[in-house]
C-alpha cells in the first residue's frame, strides 16, 4: 500500500490538489469514504434497488445474497457466527437495542468507564431514572487506563446485582485502548454480561469477541469507511435468542395473528422494518476495503502519525496532550489542550488552513464536566493521512501559537 | 462586543440566508447573557475570533498576532462605528422621508434610498453664466419679491406655496402634477410664476402674461395643457398658439396684448423679480417661504404644509 495507490481509491483526495486544500483530520467522528463504497452502494441503486428477505424474485435474492455477505465478512472481521451480526444504524442504536432488550429489574447495576462516549452513557442514565438502575463508574488511573481494583471494588460491593459492564474498546476521547479482556473476565466472574463499544476500537485493531470475552459488541460503519446510517450489533447467540427485541415489526416475525405473533429467528428478528441495504452492502465493501489494507498497515499509519504528532505537541510547553503519554497507547488520536486558549478558536483557526480537526468535549461531557476541564482539540488520524499532512498540521499550528 | 457587532450584522445577514440566522441567534444569546451579567458560554466569540485570525493567519502571522491582541479593541471600535453609522442611517432615512433626500432638505451627495438622485435633480437657471458666487440653498427667498406681480389663486388659506419653472423643463415637469395633487387634496394659496431656463420660444413668456391679464380663469387651464404638451412644443410659435386657441383664448386678442411696450416691461420686471430669489434650478417650490428645489415626493411637499 502506498500513498498514491490511496490517493485513486479515495475520490475527494483524488481530487485534492494539495494538502493546503484540505487535511482531514477528523476520522474518529467519520472516515472517509473509498470508490469502491460508493461504487456499491450506487450499484444497488441502478441494478438492483429492491427488497432483502422477503420478496422471491431474482434481484430480491440477489439482495438477501449481498446483505448475506457483508454479516458473513462481518462476523469474520470480529470472529463471531454470522446469525449474531445484527444491523443497525450506529452504534447508538446498538447499545440502545440492549438497553431495551435487557429485562431490568430496580436495583440491578450497570458499570461503565469514566470516560464513556454519550452513546454508552446515557442510556443507562435513563435507565436508572426509570427503572431504577445502579449506574456506576470506573475511575481511571492517571494514564487514561480504567483502574481495575476499583472495578474489583465495585463487582464486590454490588455484588450479585450488576448485570452489565459496557465498556468502549478505545476512547474517542483520548484513544486509550482499554484492557476490555480484563475486564470481562472479571465481570463474569462476578456474573455480568459485557458490552464493548468498539466504534473507535474496531477501525483500527482487530477484534475478536471471543478474545474480549465481549457478551455485546457495537460499532459504526461510517467510522471504518462504510456508509453513513450502517452500524452493528454483535450479540452472543444464546442472549439474542432469549432476549425481546427493543423493535418490532416488517421482517422480525415469522407469522401473526390478531392476537399474537412468532418471532423470527436471530438475528433478523432485531432488524424490524426494510433495512438500509444499500448502506449494509457498502459496509461490506468497507470490510473489504479495509481487509486489504490490512490491520497492521493501519496500525503501522497510526503510530507514524501518532509519533509525529505527540512529538511536536510535547515540544511546545503551553500544549497538554490528554490521555497516556506514549503514542502507542493512543491509536490514531491526539486530543490536547493550549493554556488560555480557547479548543474550538484553535480549530477554526486550523480549519482556515485548510485542517479539519474537532474541538470541544467529542461526546464525552461527562468526564470534561468532571475533571472541570473546558475542551480539547482533537487529531485523529486513519491510513490515509500522510507524514506531510501531519508536518503541515505542526507548521500550521506553530503560526497559530505564535498568533494566540 | 464581538457579539453584539456579530448580532448586528447577521441579523442582517439573516434575512437572506438561514445560515446566518442561526449565527444571529448564537450572537443573541451570548449578547442577551451578557446583559444579563452572566458569562457567554456558547463559544461564539471564540468562534468569530478564530475565524478572522485564522483568515488572517494565512496572510501574515504578525498580522494575525496583532489583530488577536487587540480583538477587543477592533471589536469596540467596530461597535462605535456601527452605532455611528446606524445612527447616519437612520437619520437618512428620516431625511429621505421629511425631504425627499438623505443629507436633509436641498442637499445633494449620494443617497442610498434616490442612487439617482432624481429628487433633487434640477434646470440650472445659471447655466452659461457666470455669477460671482454660486447661490445655494441658503440664498433662496421670497422676502423681497413683490408676488403681486404674478398670477395667484387665493383661497383664505394659512399656507402658501410659490411654483418657480419652466414649461419645457424636465424636472418642473415632473414636479407640476404632484404639486397640482396637493393643490387639490389641500387647501393652499398658490402662485406661478413661469421662469424661461431652456430654449423656448421668445413669445411664450409674453403670451402666458398676456393670457393672465386677459382672463385669469382660462390663464390656469393655459398653464395645465402648456405642461401636458410635448415640451418641444414650447419652441414653436405655431404649436402654441394652438395651445392657447385650445384654453379658449382669442389669439389675435393675446397677440395685440403681448405686442404692446407695457407688457414687455411687466415680463421683464417679473424675471428681475424672479432674479431676487436667487434660484438656480427649476423647480423651486417655496412652502410658506421654505425652499424646496427639485421635484419632491408628495409626501415632502405636503409635511411641509403647516
Amino acid at each position: 500500500m502506498n500513498d498514491s495507490w490511496i490517493q485513486s481509491n479515495f475520490p475527494i483526495l483524488n481530487k485534492r490538489k494539495n494538502i493546503e486544500e484540505f487535511v482531514y483530520f477528523d476520522n474518529a467522528c467519520t472516515t472517509l469514504r473509498p470508490k469502491s463504497v460508493i461504487d456499491a452502494m450506487n450499484k444497488y441503486y441502478e441494478e438492483y434497488p429492491v427488497c432483502g428477505g422477503r420478496s422471491l424474485h431474482k434481484l430480491g435474492k440477489k439482495v438477501t445474497d449481498k446483505v448475506y455477505e457483508t454479516r458473513f465478512l462481518v462476523s469474520q472481521l470480529i470472529d463471531a457466527r454470522k446469525e449474531e451480526i445484527v444491523f443497525t444504524r450506529n452504534t447508538t442504536e446498538s447499545i440502545n437495542s440492549v438497553a431495551h432488550s435487557i429485562d431490568w429489574r430496580e436495583g440491578d447495576v450497570v458499570i461503565t468507564s469514566d470516560k464513556e462516549h454519550n452513546s454508552n452513557l446515557l442510556p443507562w442514565i435513563r435507565l436508572s431514572k426509570k427503572i431504577g438502575i445502579v449506574h456506576t463508574t470506573i475511575k481511571s488511573n492517571s494514564d487514561g487506563y480504567p483502574d481495575l481494583t476499583h472495578l474489583k471494588d465495585l463487582l464486590e460491593k454490588y455484588k450479585g446485582r450488576v448485570r452489565l459492564i459496557a465498556v468502549t474498546l478505545s476512547s474517542n476521547l483520548d484513544g486509550t485502548t482499554n484492557p476490555v479482556a480484563e475486564i470481562a473476565k472479571l465481570g463474569h466472574k462476578y456474573g455480568a454480561l459485557i458490552l464493548v463499544d468498539a466504534a473507535q476500537g474496531l477501525p483500527h485493531q482487530p477484534v475478536s469477541v471471543k478474545r474480549l470475552g465481549a457478551d455485546f459488541l457495537a460499532f459504526s460503519g461510517h467510522k471504518m469507511l462504510g456508509p453513513s446510517g450502517t452500524g452493528v450489533l454483535y450479540g452472543k447467540k444464546k442472549l439474542l435468542e432469549e432476549f425481546e427485541p427493543f423493535l418490532i415489526g416488517g421482517g422480525t416475525v415469522v407469522k401473526s395473528s390478531f392476537d399474537s405473533y412468532c418471532l423470527e429467528n436471530i438475528p433478523e428478528r432485531f432488524e424490524a422494518g426494510l433495512q438500509d441495504y444499500a448502506g449494509i452492502i457498502g459496509l461490506g465493501e468497507a470490510i473489504r476495503f479495509i481487509q486489504k489494507v490490512t490491520y497492521k498497515e493501519i496500525a503501522r499509519r497510526d503510530l507514524e502519525l501518532n509519533k509525529y504528532i505527540t512529538s511536536y505537541l510535547r515540544s511546545i510547553e503551553r500544549v497538554n496532550i490528554v490521555g497516556a503519554k506514549e503514542p502507542e497507547k493512543r491509536g490514531g488520536i491526539v486530543s490536547f489542550c493550549v493554556d488560555g486558549v480557547d479548543p474550538h478558536m484553535i480549530a477554526l483557526m486550523l480549519d482556515e488552513a485548510g485542517i479539519m480537526v474537532r474541538s470541544g468535549q467529542l461526546c464525552v461531557h461527562s468526564w470534561f464536566s468532571d475533571k472541570k476541564i473546558q475542551g480539547v482539540v482533537r487529531i485523529s488520524t486513519y491510513f490515509y493521512n500522510t507524514l506531510e499532512e501531519a508536518e503541515y498540521f505542526a507548521k500550521t499550528l506553530s503560526n497559530i501559537l505564535k498568533a494566540v | 462586543m464581538a457579539c453584539i457587532i456579530a448580532l448586528i450584522v447577521f441579523s442582517v445577514m439573516g434575512l437572506f440566508s438561514a445560515t446566518h440566522r442561526q449565527l444571529a441567534k448564537e450572537a443573541f444569546d451570548c449578547v442577551f447573557r451578557r446583559v444579563t451579567f452572566r458569562p457567554c458560554n456558547t463559544g461564539f466569540k471564540e468562534k468569530i475570533r478564530g475565524r478572522i485570525v485564522g483568515k488572517l493567519l494565512r496572510r501574515s502571522v504578525k498580522l494575525a498576532k496583532f489583530s488577536n491582541k487587540y480583538f477587543e479593541v477592533f471589536a469596540w471600535i467596530f461597535f462605535l462605528l456601527t452605532v455611528v453609522s446606524t445612527g447616519y442611517t437612520v437619520k437618512g432615512g428620516y431625511n429621505f422621508y421629511r425631504y425627499g433626500s438623505c443629507n436633509g432638505l436641498n442637499q445633494g451627495g449620494f443617497c442610498a434610498f434616490d442612487p439617482t438622485g432624481k429628487n433633487n435633480t434640477t434646470s440650472s437657471v445659471t447655466d452659461g453664466s457666470c455669477p460671482n458666487k454660486q447661490p445655494t440653498a441658503e440664498d433662496l427667498t421670497l422676502s423681497s419679491v413683490d408676488l403681486g406681480l404674478f398670477q395667484s389663486k387665493k383661497v383664505d388659506s394659512e399656507n402658501n406655496l410659490v411654483f418657480i419653472g419652466c414649461y419645457s423643463c424636465d424636472y418642473t415637469r415632473k414636479a407640476y402634477p404632484v404639486v397640482k395633487k396637493l393643490l387639490e387634496k389641500k387647501n393652499v394659496n398658490y402662485t406661478f410664476i413661469h421662469f424661461s431656463v431652456k430654449d423656448e420660444n421668445e413669445n411664450l413668456p409674453l403670451y402666458v402674461y398676456s393670457a393672465s391679464k386677459i382672463d385669469q380663469n382660462k390663464y390656469w387651464r393655459l398653464n395645465d395643457l402648456l405642461f401636458e404638451a410635448d415640451k418641444g412644443d414650447m419652441q414653436s410659435q405655431e404649436k402654441i398658439e394652438q395651445i392657447i386657441t385650445k384654453a379658449g383664448y382669442d389669439l389675435q386678442a393675446i397677440k395685440d396684448e403681448a405686442n404692446k411696450e407695457a407688457t414687455k416691461q411687466a415680463v421683464q420686471k417679473q424675471i428681475e423679480e424672479v432674479r431676487k430669489t436667487h434660484i438656480y434650478g427649476t423647480p423651486t417650490v417655496f412652502i410658506n417661504g421654505k425652499p424646496i428645489v427639485g421635484p419632491k415626493p408628495y409626501r415632502v411637499y405636503k409635511l411641509m404644509l403647516k
